[in-house]
């Protein structure tokens, strides 16, 4: 617990001594900034549909997706490969720790950032909150949404990292985890076949984000991403224990 | 308290390290020596944990490495070859960081860190970042790093490289106080350092121990040839000749500048003799002096292969190298 827990705070620490994570909060910041106001003055318009603003922000634009499949690869590219690449993971898997407490250690820490990364965007559903009423049911499970596929985003981004020493070649692995992640899903529309449909259904995160943005909390949903996060953190721990000294 | 049986390693088809079986006891201070690329550090890696042997075991402080490897390395303090540490901690921070990860209570992290931070001479970098830190100061810190826990065990891969001269001593100071307290396992390849720490020495090379023992039994085993350095004035011209004719003297080199080498055979002594006959031709003797055969002499001649058929020391080492490089690089 002790070796889990040090890993975690020293990791917390490098991410928000780092400018990388700066920077990353900065653009997140500012295309949600963006989308939130194009939803809005859109919806304001009299002749536009009646819509909640923060449904359509959680996962309903492209923009939530650009972010998200950007973004993870950035958080986590550095996790492992950097140990790696500068040799600090030779007094790190000296000390009496568990390769499975040093992902998990990693894996938390990353995770806590990209919930505070999210944090400040509470303000939209304060400033909506002001003018009109919000319905917060929808937003707690848009939220929980965020921390789901996030959380099985990461994970992925861990495994890549814990497979090389480059931290580019892991953004760019994580990327192309990712993308076929997301748009699998997005061939339940344009497949006929029934069976392949329902698998391609049940994966597909797009639709995910719409239900839970509408407030829909499926059990199953929450299944997989965390069947997949810990298979995937399991992959992980895997890799590291076999490639440390590589 | 480190136990080593049938340790091997392999790379592919190079076998880094072949066979290797030695025992260290408690509080001893045990150095190993060889030649680049004779398989030291992954020796060493292989005891740490970090590396798992393709063939044998390794016990440390009691405990298998493979069973219970959690355990053998909460025993075992560790300064690598290549000092990594976290870029942009400051040095306490970094110690309080690594007290935390070796499951140091919060209560005797503090004591502990203040004893680290003066033992390695760290005070005036205490606060700093360390990115920004010299060469000999990292190497330090990693020494600090290494002993914070007051390990039973204590690894280190040449642990003075990179210092300068008066930090190498202070530096050689502190392992002989940390010899005292725990169980040392030294790799360097400075041997003047291992004659001057080690109780006792290990010499690999090609993967296997090829010499053990104290630095003084190594050095008598080996008493190959004696040499007797003279120097004469004006170096006359017939003093090669008369000096080789003395009795146990196998043969004579003359140098410029009036330096003749007497080699001779065993343990002989042949400087009375040689001083007699200085006297008798009447020469100037500027010089009269017996080298004992030194840890170099040992260390240069069971790591030189002399065998016609196997390639020459320089390209087996290069090569080796290039291995090493493929593997860590």
């Amino acid at each position: 617990m002790n070796a889990f827990l040090a890993t975690l705070s020293r990791e917390l620490r490098a991410y928000f001594f780092s400018p990388l994570a700066y920077i990353v909060m900065a653009v997140l910041l500012l295309v949600n900034g963006f989308v939130f106001w194009l939803i809005v003055s859109f919806l304001s318009d009299p002749r536009a549909a009646a819509g909640a603003p923060l449904e359509l922000f959680f996962g309903q634009t492209f923009f939530f997706w650009l972010i998200l499949l950007f973004m993870t690869p950035v958080l986590t590219m550095r996790l492992l490969s950097e140990e790696r690449r500068s040799g600090t993971i030779e007094v790190l898997m000296t000390a009496p720790i568990t390769e499975a407490q040093v992902v998990l250690g990693k894996y938390v820490a990353a995770l806590s950032f990209y919930i505070a990364l999210w944090v400040p965007t509470l303000a939209y559903a304060g400033v909506i909150a002001r003018y009109s009423a919000v319905d917060w049911g929808p937003v707690a499970s848009g939220y929980l949404g965020i921390a789901g596929v996030g959380a099985l985003f990461l994970a992925a981004g861990l495994l890549a990292s814990a497979v090389t020493r480059s931290q580019l070649i892991a953004a760019l692995l994580t990327f192309v985890i990712l993308v076929p992640m997301f748009t699998f899903g997005l061939l339940e529309n344009l497949i006929n076949n029934e069976i392949a449909k329902q698998i391609f259904g049940y994966l597909n995160l797009w639709q995910h984000m719409d239900d839970f943005a509408k407030g829909i909390v499926d059990s199953r949903r929450l299944v997989y991403y965390a069947s997949a996060t810990v298979f995937l953190l399991f992959l992980a721990t895997r890799t590291l224990a076999v490639k440390k000294w590589r | 308290m480190i136990e080593a049986q049938g340790l091997t390693r392999r790379y592919g088809d190079f076998t880094a390290v072949d066979g290797l079986s030695f025992s260290i006891g408690e509080g001893e201070i045990v150095g190993i020596l060889g030649p680049n690329g004779a398989g030291k550090t992954t020796t060493i890696r292989m005891i740490t944990g970090f590396l798992p042997p393709s063939e044998g075991r390794v016990t440390v402080a009691g405990k298998d490495l493979s069973s219970d490897s959690v355990g053998a390395r909460g025993s075992l303090g560790y300064l690598p070859e290549h000092v990594a540490l976290y870029e942009e901690m400051r040095v306490v921070e970094y110690l309080a960081y690594r007290a935390r990860l070796e499951g140091v209570r919060r209560s005797r992290a503090r004591g502990l860190i203040a004893d680290a931070v003066s033992r390695c001479l760290l005070e005036d970098v205490r606060e700093q970042i360390i990115g920004t830190l010299s060469k000999g100061y990292r190497q330090r810190v990693g020494l600090a790093t290494a002993i914070l826990h007051r390990p039973k065990v204590l690894v280190l891969d040449e642990p003075t490289i990179g210092l300068d001269p008066k930090q190498i001593i202070a530096i050689r100071e502190l392992i002989r106080e940390l010899g005292r307290e725990s169980t040392l396992l030294l790799s360097t390849h400075i041997l003047p350092e291992v004659e001057l720490l080690c109780d006792r020495v290990m010499i690999i090379d090609r993967g296997k121990i090829v010499a053990e023992g104290s630095p003084e039994s190594l050095r008598a085993n080996s008493a190959g040839d004696s040499t007797v350095r003279v120097v004469l004035k004006g170096s006359p011209p017939d003093a090669a000749s008369i000096l080789s004719a003395l009795p146990e003297v196998t043969r004579v080199e003359a140098a410029p500048n009036g330096l003749f080498e007497v080699i001779c055979a065993g343990t002989a002594d042949p400087r009375e003799a040689i001083f007699r006959t200085v006297v008798d031709k009447g020469w100037t003797l500027l010089e009269l002096v017996q080298s004992r055969a030194s840890l170099e002499d040992v260390f240069v001649r069971l790591t030189t292969h002399e065998d016609p058929t196997a390639p020459p020391v320089s390209e087996v080492v290069a090569h080796r190298d290039e291995n090493a490089a493929e593997v860590t690089g």
